[in-house]
């Protein structure tokens, strides 16, 4: 059953970046809505009104009012009445204002009592960018294939951790929001809405056509597992997840495919998850002995030694010449 | 005595390592860039900027529009912060973009004359009597029409000369509206 969660993340990011070009389009069409004259757009902007219309028109019939129930985008925004933040939002407005504005810090605290349950699920089942970094993984697959050996390059993965820091404290010392520019949920977001209401893309989106070309050429998925500030702030609030992935070691054979799959470079097939662990469930979907499952605990299990299933398959026991000689 | 002196000159050391970027930051930030008006209800500028998350709520809710986006253009401090330039598009004080800011950087202001007058400040409008035409003897009174507070912010005379009072909240739309080229009324914004 848990194997098939991955579909089911894989629907939650096209949900959420599939909101995230709506939301621009529902913006625009509420403005025209407001201005009340439809004679006097133009002929694409009429086009849009009518799309918008038919998409929305079963559900409201106020749109100024009714489709503010969903506003802002993964980095800030409104969730039917519900306000909610990212903490890396919160903890950049602290360091640059070294002041707590708490009725903003309350919008992050579902995110951080999910992420200290959950981990860093935010990273592998919402975030936008991960959508397209992922699709970009497969691409980089796709030119392995072809015999480009590109994005083969490891770094530190604590490198995130100082950037983070360096970031925080240049936010401090420049007395602006300085995190807000180099993490994608947040670039995505600003971008989309840019191009398409405010007529072109910022300057942002250099920056993540940047970090996508980083992931296929030098680092697979290099942003995520070693740059992103927000990552590192959740990896930190995820430490002590509550729900955490756990190997069966009876069940597995040490075939290596979850450490292959693992986009950021996890050793599942050595009981190390580590508080970098998303739960994204690719691991679970991949392994073919179903010796991945989920587990309630605060910490890993230590190194349970070689998969047990692993012998028969190799050869180096009767189990094996035995179960042949029954078939 | 000589290892509570090196501390003394450490500590003075780094606060001096800290200071120094900080003040290069902040010699940064202020540049005299374009001329640009903050959205009504904005706190002071260095407040703005600090408390400003970047999230672009408030012009996914100006009706009006007229809320646009820094890039770098205005230094790396108020990048992706709102903007109005209102000879292009002005604000017409629906006050929709301070109840959406989550973080207070844009003030939740109630939609009514005295609030709007007494705690929105974008800026003052100034006529540019050289360039106006109801000064050049030519009735116009344009300005004055469009003022969304008039006889408050906003009174006139003979000819229809336009006299800007103090309650001048700076929303632009008598700039958007001047029918001269250039403007002969404009905003000055206040970012205190």
């Amino acid at each position: 059953m848990t194997r098939h969660l991955n579909k089911l993340r894989w629907l939650s990011l096209s949900l959420v970046i599939t909101m995230l070009i709506l939301l621009p389009y529902l913006s625009v069409y509420q403005s025209y809505t407001a201005a009340h004259a439809y004679d006097l757009l133009s002929q694409s902007e009429k086009r849009l009104y009518d799309v918008m219309e038919f998409l929305t028109g079963p559900f409201t019939d106020d749109p100024a009012e009714d489709l503010d129930v969903i506003k802002g985008t993964i980095w800030s925004g409104t969730f039917f009445g519900l306000q909610l933040s990212d903490p890396l939002a919160v903890a950049g407005q602290i360091a640059a204002g070294v002041v707590i504005y708490w009725p903003f810090l309350v919008t992050a605290l579902i995110p951080v009592a999910l992420t200290v349950v959950f981990g860093r699920f935010f990273c592998g089942w919402i975030c936008p960018a991960t959508f397209l970094y992922e699709l970009n993984t497969n691409l980089g697959a796709w030119l392995y294939k072809a015999g480009f050996h590109v994005g083969t390059r490891h770094f530190d993965r604590r490198l995130k951790y100082l950037i983070l820091f360096i970031g925080l404290v240049l936010s401090a010392m420049t007395g602006s929001v300085m995190v807000s520019a180099i993490y994608p949920p947040a670039v995505i977001g600003r971008e989309a809405y840019y191009a398409i209401a405010l007529g072109g893309f910022g300057t942002g989106a250099v920056f993540f056509i940047l970090t996508m070309l980083f992931d296929l050429l030098v680092a697979r998925r290099g942003f995520c597992r070693y740059l992103c500030p927000g990552g590192a702030l959740y990896s930190l609030l995820g430490r002590y997840r509550l729900l955490r992935i756990k190997r069966e070691v009876k069940d597995c054979n040490d075939c290596v495919k979850c450490n292959a799959i693992c986009e950021f470079e996890l050793d599942p097939m050595r009981d190390d998850f580590g508080q970098e662990c998303n739960n994204c469930t690719a691991c679970i979907a991949i392994c073919p002995t179903d010796a991945l499952t989920f587990t309630l605990n605060y910490r890993d299990l230590p190194y349970q030694g070689h998969g047990q299933l692993g012998h028969k398959f190799r050869g180096d026991n009767n189990v094996h010449i035995e179960t042949k000689q029954a078939a | 005595m000589q290892r509570r002196a090196f501390l003394h000159d450490l500590i003075a050391a780094s606060a001096a390592l800290l200071t120094a970027p900080a003040s290069l930051a902040r010699s940064i930030r202020h540049k005299p860039g374009k001329r640009f008006l903050r959205p009504p209800g904005a706190l002071s500028e260095d407040e703005f900027v600090a408390r400003c998350i970047r999230c672009g709520q408030c012009g996914e809710a100006c009706p009006n529009r007229c809320i646009k986006f820094f890039g770098t253009e205005n230094g790396l401090s108020s990048y992706n912060t709102p903007y109005i330039t209102p000879r292009e598009q002005a604000c017409i004080l629906c006050m929709k973009c301070g109840d959406v800011c989550p973080t207070g950087a844009i003030q939740k202001i109630v939609r009514e004359a005295e609030d709007i007058l007494d705690n929105v400040k974008m800026g003052k409008a100034r006529v540019d009597e050289g360039l106006c035409l109801s000064y050049q003897g030519k009735s116009c009174g344009v300005c004055y029409r469009a003022c969304p507070l008039q006889d408050v912010a906003i009174t006139i005379g003979w000819m229809e000369q336009p006299h800007v009072q103090d309650a001048c909240v700076g929303c632009g739309l008598c700039e958007r509206s001047c029918i001269q080229i250039p403007q002969a009324i404009r905003v000055i914004p206040d970012y205190s």
